[in-house]
């Protein structure tokens, strides 16, 4: 039972608040991942959570007993937590075997048990056989599964883990991946998880706290905070966005409506949104459809204008264009990989109003 | 052609000379014989000398870790207040030649006339305070002095290179701070400590100077000092030839040990880009450990400088110190002893000519070593290393046999001291210029040989222009030392070639102690100045790579 509870956190470097007034509950076997551009004080809040500093204001609990505050902050060494460091801090002077079992020493465990756990946990990264090795002799991928298991053999409650596959190449990385999300499905440890890399929030976490700035975001499920960003810095980071500029022409609820470049949407306003008022609606470019220009006796659906392609490129798995409104404003479109479409010619954008975010100008 | 070159310098520079060491050693007037290293290993006097040098070098190398290692901690790792000083008195410590810091502790400890046993003795009537500086223990701390920043500079960049998650991820797993000091810190740093006592070791027991001020009037022998002795005349080349041989096996294994050291369990380069090192607040302690910091700096630094000042400064050196100051000293040595002009100017020659030489020698070896594949470019690399286990006297011991059979008459010449340091220093010009190399991509210098430029002008406005901020630094790394050296000058010298080093070593031998202090001084302050404007004319040359790269 490990749930962690931050209240009102903030840390200082000098002017500059690293971390600013974060309240965030963890709860028990959750996997919560701390998403955010480099410098957005990510890594300060995973090494407040560890103990390796005070916070300047606020509290920091596991299971309701305060570990950090202010003025008393329990160190990482009486925590019982693990952490994984994104350079792995694999010991260079000390073996495979030695790497794992250090926790153990520590803890007084006795050799039997130490060489059984050890083994168990070299066997559970498939690294049995890798005991007498030194790191060099590793691979990065090694020395990231000897990280692991040098953490998960004292069975903590909480890791904490920060870029832990930034270092890896791209296909190692995402077999990590499953392993990690595997992992802490069978071990049922509360995973805390830091990376600036969006797709892998979304792969492995049950909940995303996007931050910035110091400041915490958004807070939700992966589908939530990709679908519904509570503003524009977390829509402009959870992927590619199209912000393009609307006016509302209806303020009434669930009836509400914006225009964009001409097409009219039906969507849902910020609360205190008037009619009259300039928007930025938010919508993902896989959310945008293009189609040939119909017939005039047909005319126009209300919620499609009129564009013309710039730009197409074919990616394999998509055919990615820009296309640009009448008035000016250009579009990014992710359409089928068997739509073909030639610059120059003339179409209709559709937007998908559900999947529209309106966000004040 | 270029090979041969470089082969025909290091051959005439080293290789000769050190064969003549060794054919000197085994022969006794044209047949071959043991005797030579049967008297040097079996005669009391030789042993003894031996047995002292080692002991000199195994307590300087123990004390200049216990010196060096807590100030490195303390300026890495730690907020001691004022780091930057600390600093400082480790490379000044480091520059000041030894030999003055150990005349400057004559002063202060000579058994009778010493200012502070004097202090303790008349002021304080405390005889149990008296330190006799012409003893092992003397000898040992001046030259600790001078050694201990080995130690220190290496720890610190060791200290430096290790990311703070070594030792957070060892913290994180419930060890406390001595745990992780015992178990990671320690191991990790082990090598580069190891490695500068081993240094420490070579350099201290190759010192000439000090072991002569000090060791000779408390009739403590060491190897530099019996070779030295033997060329008192009749000389004996044979036996000098051999003890140089047994010096120079102590000086290669131990270099031996560091190397293999180093290679086999270097883990600091690990940590690699943007190591992120583990600061401690220390609190009150702090105060502790700066007292210690400040402790080295009055024995290191404060107390050899203001003490030859002082004396400099006295008609006749004693504890009435305020009613007897005079410029006269600096009077007689600036403008009455004519040795002193004729020293600076051969000292600054010698100095530059071998900077430059070496650096010539060594950009030429490192770039065949690293552009080229040239057979016998590996051994042409390995042969330039071998100075680096060869004592300066020893150096002098090889010249004076290889030279005195040449037909050249060089020997008593300017020339043979700049070959003799040229040899000593082509090492660091090696090292120096294989680094600036190594920070080229080859693909610049391709580039420039496609575009039509043949190889010496592609060398020329491509190559060099590029390693320039590196072979200066080579060329100051060699200058600073080759101007304040006295162990191989002191054999090779005549009155016409007489150094900086040995004007002052000799006036001290002769007794002029006011005159000495005032020579000392003036050493010190022709380092510091050429070591001031070489930084600034370096500063410019950087900058000015830098500029002419972005346009």
């Amino acid at each position: 039972m490990a749930g962690i509870s931050l209240e009102h956190v903030t840390k200082r470097f000098g002017e500059l608040a690293a971390v600013d007034d974060v309240s965030l509950g963890i709860a028990d076997r959750e996997f919560v991942t701390l998403l955010g551009p480099s410098g957005c004080g990510k890594t300060t809040l995973l090494r407040l959570i560890a103990g390796f500093m005070a916070p300047d204001a606020g509290t920091i609990g596991v299971d309701g007993q305060a570990l950090s505050t202010p003025g008393a902050v329990v160190p990482p060494e009486r925590r019982g937590m693990g952490m994984v460091f994104q350079n792995y801090a694999v010991w260079p002077h000390k073996t495979v075997y030695d790497n794992v079992a250090f926790g153990l020493t520590v803890r007084k465990v006795g050799r039997g048990e130490t060489r059984a756990r050890v083994g168990k946990v070299l066997e559970a990264i498939n690294l049995t056989g890798f005991e007498g090795r030194y790191p060099s002799q590793l691979s990065g991928g090694q020395q990231q599964r000897v990280a692991l298991a040098r953490s998960l053999v004292v069975e903590p409650s909480i890791l904490l883990l920060d870029e832990p596959l930034s270092n890896l190449d791209a296909k190692l990385r995402e077999r990590m991946r499953w392993e990690l999300k595997d992992l802490q499905r069978r071990t049922g440890i509360t995973f805390v998880y830091v990376t600036h890399d969006q797709s892998e929030a979304m792969a492995l976490s049950d909940r995303i706290a996007v931050m910035h700035q110091g400041r915490l975001q958004q807070c939700g499920p992966p589908r939530e905070v990709y679908a519904r960003p509570a503003n524009r810095t977390v829509a402009d980071f959870m992927g590619l966005v199209n912000l393009l500029p609307g006016r509302v022409v209806r303020a009434a609820g669930a009836a509400s409506a914006v225009t964009v470049g001409g097409a009219a949407l039906v969507v849902a306003l910020p609360d205190d949104a008037r009619e009259g008022q300039a928007v930025q609606v938010a919508i993902r470019p896989e959310n945008v459809r293009l189609a040939p220009l119909p017939d005039a006796a047909i005319g126009t659906p209300p919620d499609a204008a009129p564009a013309k392609v710039v730009e197409v490129t074919f990616l394999g798995n998509l055919t990615d264009c820009h296309v640009m409104l009448d008035d000016g404003t250009r579009v990014r479109v992710q359409a089928e990989p068997g739509a073909v479409f030639d610059v120059g010619q003339r179409v209709l954008v559709r937007l998908d109003a559900r999947a529209c975010t309106v966000f004040h100008e | 052609m270029v090979l041969g070159i470089g082969a025909a310098a290091l051959l005439v520079l080293v290789v000769l000379p050190l064969g003549f060491l060794a054919w000197s050693s085994v022969t006794d007037e044209g047949r071959l014989t043991l005797d030579n290293f049967r008297t040097a290993l079996s005669q009391r006097l030789y042993v003894q000398a031996l047995w002292n040098s080692l002991i000199l070098g195994t307590w300087t190398a123990v004390l200049s870790v216990a010196i060096g290692l807590p100030m490195a901690w303390a300026v890495g790792r730690t907020d001691v207040p004022a780091r930057k000083f600390i600093h400082l008195t480790a490379v000044v410590a480091y520059i000041t030649p030894p030999y003055l810091t150990a005349i400057a502790f004559v002063y202060l400890f000579s058994p009778n006339a010493g200012l502070l046993n004097r202090f303790a003795r008349e002021t304080l009537g405390a005889p149990a305070l008296t330190f006799n500086v012409f003893s092992m223990s003397g000898l040992v701390l001046v030259t600790v002095i001078h050694t201990f920043p080995f130690v220190y500079l290496l720890a610190a960049s060791a200290l430096q290179s290790v990311d703070a998650s070594m030792e957070e991820s060892a913290q994180i797993l419930g060890a406390g701070r001595l745990k992780i000091a015992f178990a990671v810190t320690a191991p990790l740093v082990a090598p580069a400590v190891l490695s500068g006592a081993l240094i420490a070791f070579v350099n201290a027991i190759a010192l000439f100077g000090s072991q002569a001020i000090i060791g000779l009037p408390g009739r403590i022998f060491t190897l530099p000092t019996r070779i030295y002795a033997l060329f008192d005349h009749p000389p004996q080349y044979g036996l000098a030839s051999a003890l140089s041989l047994v010096f120079v096996a102590i000086t290669v294994i131990a270099l031996f040990l560091q190397r293999r050291y180093l290679a086999r369990r270097s883990y600091v380069t690990l940590g690699g880009k943007g190591s992120r090192p583990r600061l401690i607040e220390l609190g009150p302690a702090r105060w502790g450990v700066c007292a210690f910091c400040g402790a080295v700096f009055v024995v290191a630094v404060l107390a050899p400088y203001l003490t030859l000042v002082a004396v400099s400064l006295s008609k006749s050196w004693g504890l009435q110190f305020w009613q007897n100051l005079t410029l006269k000293n600096y009077w007689f040595i600036l403008l009455e002893y004519d040795v002193t002009r004729r020293a600076i100017l051969n000292s600054l020659f010698l100095a530059a000519a071998a900077a430059t030489l070496s650096v010539l020698l060594g950009s030429l070896i490192g770039w065949i070593d690293l552009r080229t594949v040239l057979p016998g470019r590996k051994l042409l690399d390995y042969a330039s290393l071998i100075p680096l286990g060869l004592p300066g006297i020893v150096v002098a011991v090889a010249l004076i046999q290889f030279w005195l059979r040449m037909p050249l008459p060089i020997y008593g010449t300017l020339l043979i001291i700049l070959l003799a340091y040229t040899g000593r220093y082509v090492p660091l010009g090696v090292r120096s210029a294989s680094a600036a190399f190594r920070q080229i991509d080859p693909s610049l210098e391709e580039t420039a040989r496609v575009t039509g430029a043949g190889w010496l002008r592609t060398f020329r406005s491509v190559t060099l222009p590029l390693a320039r901020p590196g072979l200066f630094a080579g060329w100051i790394l060699v200058f600073v030392p080759a101007l304040q050296e006295l162990s191989a000058s002191i054999l090779l010298f005549s009155s016409g070639s007489i150094t900086l080093a040995v004007a002052v070593y000799n006036l001290y031998e002769t007794g002029y102690l006011e005159a000495v202090a005032a020579l000392a001084v003036v050493t010190m302050v022709i380092i510091a100045a050429a070591i001031a404007l070489a930084t600034r004319l370096g500063r410019a040359a950087a900058t000015g790579d830098r500029t002419s790269l972005a346009s």
